[in-house]
């Protein structure tokens, strides 16, 4: 057993070769996951049940279930159906990176609607009041008030959630993708090199994630400056 | 729509408040005239804070009716609205937005409920932040200032919405005994100013000379009401004699 | 529905395979995790550098490469290694239930390092204080201030951990772990109903996360009782 470092040099600029679609499937999904969060909680708060039921029966099954098999619901699953085949959704189902981009969405959203309601319940009442006192409206607070001090809360948790999310995105390679990790496990099975391939591909990974921390580091810096005391 | 000046400023009649099947509020009748500065006291959980949030509805009472300057608080938003814009209210934990500047955090309210210009709301902001002194804070976050400036940059932006009434709940026990004297004396400025306030607090100092009336709170009732004078000097009630040994003891 | 005559026992015996993965790695995660945080709080700098790197490598790499390395990656060490005893030997298989209980045990347990860490952190120095003023023993502070006190900070994100891992058995199917997700895989080639056979796999993993989740409001309801009850 020995470690090939010939092969490294040969395999990682190939690995890197798939990394735009791994950034594909990362900013694609954590954008519409985003936006699907946006809405889950604005249903979970609204005050109405019937909003907030089906948002919490969502969030539930999504968190409930791995990820893998929603993504195997989505490609294989799915044109089970033929209405789903005559639909206008399948351009977008036909593809398995589609497919992926809607599993990893449909998933994230759970996770980052949750996120954010924490940060929504995080805002103390007594700034609430305040607002009412000033005679702000409902509207005018939540905009105001709450969510600038919620994005700030949920920052920490929603970047640990963009890291997850890019690890989710190797299970792309189960559905045929070459993202990067697709690449290491054809590279493996080729060369049956196990640790040198996915080592370095672990590295990499590993780098991404650096890459992400410090940048939601700036920005939890600079949302957060007027929690620190010195000017 | 303005009543006469003859009218109270606040009337309460037969007020209760309920949380559940907690009686907070027992039958408080109360009025306040334009002008009359009103002091508060009472042991912790005797509905002081309760009285006050249901004057400008931040809690809605249970039964009775409530009129602030001719307008009743009822279900409806305009009147509700109508009476916060009379209404400031300064808490006892400051409930400064911690996003916004000094500046932003006079400034909002104007802005948003008055639709006052940015420029015309900074600048009765700024004549508000030198009233309480602290205008060269203008464009620090609040977790850079003191307690006491924080409470005072609290009064400064309930009073930049030009409220007829003030409500004090407890401003300065969250404070730092040296800091207690510079928002005592600001608030003092306002009184001297024919500012009508109701105050809930037990700095004694400030409720003899500045109170019109004291009011003295138990289990959620209005024990005993008087000048300040005979509230402090010859009590009527038991609970009031007993209140004022233990806060007057230290 | 009717596609799933014949494939409940396939799939009792696949939702048997998740309950055994799942205990087996509860018990790794803890341990790892107790490791890995009793090193964090050591003085020993070297101890703290590994944890350190420890939570940094699992935060940041995909769990399929985990599950693979370790896959592949321990089959062919077994292999040299025998081969030195034995050169007649040409491949030795590992299980892929042992390679993957160890693998999810070990990502979780990177998290939940920092949970241990953060619950022993949690407990506040006054209460330990107190205690030790009334004249309890170390062993009785430890018992019935610090251990109470850690099990309520600790038990919600230990609830969340339990749930990464049984959702993490899935991803074991990918190295051929007969679970659930493998089993709908067979009965897909026979009966061609993806979309049911996936979305059965679904509602049994919903099934256990619903009894974890469940098991953990009843531990935090009890915890409660006790904590109050001690007041
Ligand atoms: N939102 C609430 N829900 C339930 N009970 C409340 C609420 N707010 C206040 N109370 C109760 O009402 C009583 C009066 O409270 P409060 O007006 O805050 O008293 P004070 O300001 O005199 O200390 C207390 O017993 C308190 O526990
Ligand atoms: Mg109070």
């Amino acid at each position: 057993m020995s470690f090939d470092l010939y092969l490294i040099v040969e395999s990682v600029p190939l690995m890197l070769s798939g990394i735009g679609i791994t950034l594909k499937l990362l900013v694609i999904s954590a954008f519409l996951g985003l936006l699907l969060a946006i809405l889950l909680l604005l249903m979970r708060i609204s005050g109405k049940w019937y909003l907030d039921w089906p948002a919490q029966v969502y969030i539930y099954v999504f968190r409930g279930t791995p990820i893998l098999v929603q993504i195997f619901i989505v490609y294989y699953g799915f044109p089970q159906f033929e209405f789903i085949r005559d639909s206008i959704f399948w351009p977008i189902l036909r593809e398995p990176a589609g497919c992926a981009i809607v599993a990893l969405s449909l998933n994230t959203g759970a996770y980052v609607s949750e996120i954010l309601r924490g940060g929504v319940l995080g805002v103390g009442k007594g700034l609430l009041e305040a607002g009412s006192a000033l005679g702000m409206s409902a509207r005018q607070k939540f905009i105001y008030i709450t969510t600038p001090i919620a994005v700030r809360l949920a920052l920490p948790a929603y970047s640990n959630d963009v890291i997850s999310l890019l690890k989710s995105t190797a299970l792309a390679s189960t559905i045929t993708i070459a993202d990067m990790t697709g690449i290491a496990r054809t590279i493996v099975a080729e060369t049956y090199a196990p640790y040198e391939i996915f080592i370095s591909m672990a590295i990499i990974y590993m780098a991404f994630t650096w890459v992400l921390q410090k940048s939601f580091g700036l920005i939890e810096g600079y949302l957060g400056r007027y929690a620190k005391r010195e000017a | 729509m303005s009543a006469s000046d003859a009218d109270p400023l606040i009337q309460m009649q037969n007020v209760d408040k309920f949380f559940g099947d907690f009686q907070a509020l027992k039958n408080i009748n109360l009025e306040v005239h334009r002008g009359e500065r009103i002091v508060v006291c009472g042991p912790s959980g005797s509905g002081k804070s309760t009285m006050i949030r249901c004057i400008n509805r931040l809690e809605e009472h249970s039964a009775g009716r409530i009129i602030i300057d001719g307008n009743e608080l009822t279900d409806k938003v305009k009147d509700i609205d109508a009476v916060r814009r009379e209404v400031g209210m300064v808490f006892q934990s400051f409930n400064l937005f911690p996003h916004m500047t000094i500046a932003k955090n006079l400034m909002i309210a104007q802005q948003l409920v008055r639709k006052t210009p940015k420029g015309q709301a900074r600048e009765i902001a700024m004549h508000y932040l030198e009233r309480v002194k602290i205008p060269e804070q203008a464009d620090k976050y609040p977790i850079q200032l003191s307690g006491g400036q924080q409470q005072r940059v609290a009064i400064a932006r309930a009073l930049c919405m030009q409220p007829e009434i003030m409500l004090f709940d407890e401003p300065t026990s969250a404070l730092d005994p040296e800091m207690i004297s510079e928002v005592l004396d600001v608030m003092i400025d306002l009184a001297n100013d024919g500012m009508t306030m109701i105050v809930v607090t037990h700095e004694m100092g400030f409720a003899r000379s500045v109170a019109d009336r004291v009011i003295f709170m138990d289990a959620g009732e209005i024990v005993e009401e008087a000048k300040p004078e005979e509230f402090f000097d010859n009590p009527v009630h038991e609970r009031t004699k007993l209140f004022l040994s233990q806060i007057l003891a230290h | 529905m009717e596609a799933l005559t014949g494939w409940w026992d396939d799939y009792a015996w696949g939702s048997l395979v998740v309950a055994k993965v799942f205990l087996t790695s509860i018990g790794l995660m803890v341990l790892f995790g107790l490791i890995g945080a009793g090193a964090k709080l050591s003085n020993i700098r070297i101890a703290q550098k590994l944890a350190g790197a420890y939570t940094v490598i699992f935060r940041g790499t995909p769990e399929i490469l985990v599950i693979l390395l370790l896959y592949f990656g321990s089959a062919i060490a077994l292999t040299s290694i025998t081969q030195m005893f034995d050169p007649e030997v040409k491949f030795v298989d590992v299980p892929p239930f042992w390679a993957g209980t160890f693998a999810i045990a070990i990502i979780v347990g990177s998290y939940a390092t920092e949970t241990f860490r953060g619950a022993f952190l949690g407990v506040s120095p006054g209460s330990i204080e107190a205690a030790r003023a009334l004249g309890m023993s170390p062993l009785q502070t430890f018992i019935y201030i610090r251990i109470p006190e850690m099990w309520r900070i600790a038990l919600p994100p230990f609830g969340n951990h339990m749930l990464s891992l049984i959702k993490d058995t899935a991803l074991i199917s990918i190295i051929g772990l007969n679970e659930t997700l493998f089993v709908a895989k067979q009965a897909i080639a026979t009966t061609n109903k993806p979309f049911t056979m996936y979305i059965f796999v679904g509602l049994i993993y919903l099934a256990f996360s619903s009894a974890i989740t469940l098991s953990v409001m009843g531990l935090e309801k009890f915890g409660k009782r006790t904590t109050e009850g001690a007041r």
